[in-house]
């Protein structure tokens, strides 16, 4: 590392005030983001706030009731004794029956709390810490930091001594984090679920995080009835707080104290921590993030094969050579001078006889005499249907005439 | 650091990675565009072969026909006989079915390429081949292949064996690729290869897919007799070939 990122201070009154101009970013915001181990760490840790609940365990089971066996056309499920009653004889116990337990009911015995290794804790803490630092990770998880100074956001310790919330307020409209608190007023729902008759009405979004380090501090007070904002020392961070829902990113406001405890708190790349005992922050994978100008490197390119190019064995379409001439002479180029000899020889063949001429004259003449012959035709048909008519005339008129006479 | 900032100021400020990819870039491309070069000179020599094999083949089926007339009328005027060579290729036509069939029946049409019905594929006469022909006898029908339908069978409904993939022939890289090292580096030197079944006919025929034939236009006689029978199976020796054309 050539040079360490830096920090500053804000004044608690002013927000374009700095009290401290260069502090040095603490190592904990330079661990490898691990969302992974983040993700694992919380989906347990998440779990360690339940209580034991658990089913009655006489539920379902407070009847006599037993199978009738077979041979009663009826399916044998336990049936509840006894008569006088709609209930009797109908199907009890099954957890697929109607007033029937459960199948495996729950029993407060279950394991309802999770153990998560010590280092896993520590590095989930570690990254979660990071992440606050990281504006695209604040921005992603949804917070409004858009006119927020700096991330990460460190101000004086005089905000620890705030006793009134107003101050609170005032502080908060300072620093641009009021838009976090309205995003967390405005969007306050009435929970969906029987959650709601169950103590939790409303489902409410998380706002800022402010970590103060001094234990007599008055802050909390201060900030408690501040809608989504949460107060926590620096010496009792909070997985659960720092990346809410497994999700890294939280918007958090330093005091100037706290920040500086952090160094203490996780230790740095060159000494393992002092309070967390032993404890070494992760060390990435790679040191250069800059990966383009890896691979574009001479090192690199040095030993890099060419790029492959695909191979192309045969075209998409197999044309047929004895139709496509294309695809013929792509396969056999002499096959061109063979259909030219080919074309050639029948000229050659044909070289003596005479050709046919179109003969106007000729023509003029076969279709006279071929109107001639139609013409008779006609002619002769004609001929022969007026003689038909006449027989049937004829024919009539002699008939017409026997009546008559008759 | 001061000397670089001269030299990106001479560049017009073009960014490390951004230079060198162009200088590797214009490398590659002259690269590529010399092995085209190089390429199409090599292709224009390899169609002129092909061109003067195809042509001497040519040539030497003609002066092969011619021969063979010239024998019968020779003679004929003699008052003798002229016997032609047994023919040394077989194309063998199944026309049975998958269905109950005996096991080494089975075994000796795979072993012919025959795995499916109405494929043909192109078998080298000798002691070995006849005794499996006979085994199949009643589930194909062969006979002597013309010319013209070999030429045919390649052209149309040739595909190779390249990898274990069927891979149509329509050039000829795929035969240069699989047959070059032994000498048929285009399709008339596999056509020719075949119909005089030469030293490299097991090359060539390997290189070969089975032909997927379509049923004949017209129809089979009776496929449950044989040839000799007024049916299909067994030997037809040369009308294999009106079969075959009704069939391509």
């Amino acid at each position: 590392m050539t040079s360490v990122p830096l920090v500053s201070v804000f004044s608690a009154d002013d927000s374009s005030k700095v009290t401290a101009k260069h502090i040095p970013l603490p190592a904990v915001f330079q661990t490898p983001i691990r969302p992974d181990i983040v993700s694992f760490v919380h989906t347990n840790i998440a779990k360690n706030r339940r209580q034991a609940h658990a089913v009655n365990p006489q539920a379902g089971m407070q009847h006599s009731a037993e199978s009738w066996g077979t041979g009663r056309a009826v399916a044998r499920i336990p049936r509840v004794s006894g008569s006088g009653t709609h209930r009797s004889g109908q199907a009890a116990f099954g957890n697929q029956c109607r007033k029937g337990r459960m199948s495996l009911p729950i029993k407060v015995w279950r394991r309802w709390h999770r153990r998560v290794n010590i280092k896993q804790k520590r590095h989930a803490a570690a990254t979660a810490v990071a992440a606050t630092g990281i504006v695209p990770l604040v921005l992603a998880r949804g917070h409004r930091i858009s006119q927020v100074p700096q991330i990460p956001l460190v101000v004086e310790d005089k905000i620890e001594s705030y006793e009134k919330t107003t101050d609170a307020l005032n502080f908060l409209k300072r620093f641009g984090a009021f838009e976090d608190v309205q995003k967390v007023v405005s969007t306050k729902v009435v929970r969906a679920g029987i959650s709601k008759q169950r103590g939790k009405k409303y489902r409410v979004r998380k706002g800022p995080l402010v970590v103060y380090f001094n234990e007599n501090a008055k802050l909390l007070k201060a900030f408690r009835n501040v809608p989504g904002v949460e107060v926590v020392n620096v010496t009792r961070l909070n997985l659960l707080q720092l990346a809410p829902g497994g999700q890294l990113g939280r918007f958090v406001i330093w005091t100037q104290s706290a920040f500086a405890h952090l160094d203490k708190l996780f230790g740095t790349y060159r000494y393992t921590s002092i309070i967390k005992d032993g404890y070494q922050l992760l060390r990435p994978l790679i040191t250069n993030p800059d990966l383009a100008r890896i691979i574009n490197s001479n090192q690199v390119q040095e030993k890099v094969q060419p790029a492959k190019t695909t191979k192309v064995l045969h075209e998409v379409q197999k044309k047929n050579p004895l139709k496509n001439t294309k695809a013929m002479d792509r396969l056999n180029p002499y096959a061109k001078k063979q259909r030219a000899a080919a074309v050639a020889a029948i000229k050659a063949n044909t070289k003596g006889t005479k050709k046919i001429k179109k003969n106007k004259a000729l023509k003029k003449a076969s279709r006279a005499a071929y109107n001639k012959v139609a013409a008779s035709l006609n002619d002769a048909t004609k001929a022969a249907v007026q003689e038909e008519q006449d027989i049937k005339v004829k024919y009539f008129s002699v008939q017409k005439g026997a009546a008559q006479t008759e | 650091m001061s000397q670089k900032k001269q030299q990106m100021q001479v560049e017009q400020k073009v960014p490390e990675n951004v230079a060198k990819k162009t200088v590797r870039d214009t490398k590659l491309r002259e690269a590529v565009a010399k092995r085209r070069t190089e390429r199409l000179a090599a292709n224009k020599t390899r169609r002129a072969q092909w061109e003067k094999n195809a042509q001497a083949y040519e040539a030497e089926y003609k002066a092969a026909d011619k021969s063979l007339v010239d024998n019968l009328r020779k003679a004929k005027t003699e008052g003798g006989f002229y016997v032609p060579a047994e023919a040394k290729l077989i194309l063998v036509v199944r026309i049975r079915g998958i269905n109950t069939l005996n096991p080494q029946v089975r075994q000796t049409l795979r072993l012919l390429k025959l795995r499916q019905l109405h494929n043909a594929a192109f078998v080298r006469v000798n002691k070995a081949t006849i005794e499996m022909i006979r085994k199949v006898e009643p589930y194909v029908t062969y006979g002597y292949p013309s010319r013209a339908v070999i030429k045919n069978l390649i052209y149309k409904r040739g595909y190779a064996k390249v990898n274990g993939q069927r891979i149509p022939i329509t050039n000829n890289n795929v035969i240069e690729q699989q047959l070059g090292k032994v000498g048929i580096h285009s399709i008339e030197d596999l056509i020719h290869e075949i119909v005089t079944v030469g030293p490299h006919f097991k090359e060539a025929n390997r290189f070969l897919w089975a032909f997927k034939l379509r049923g004949p236009r017209g129809g089979f006689i009776a496929k449950r007799k044989s040839f000799i029978n007024q049916g299909d199976w067994g030997n037809r020796e040369d009308l294999i070939n009106d079969l075959v054309k009704r069939m391509i």
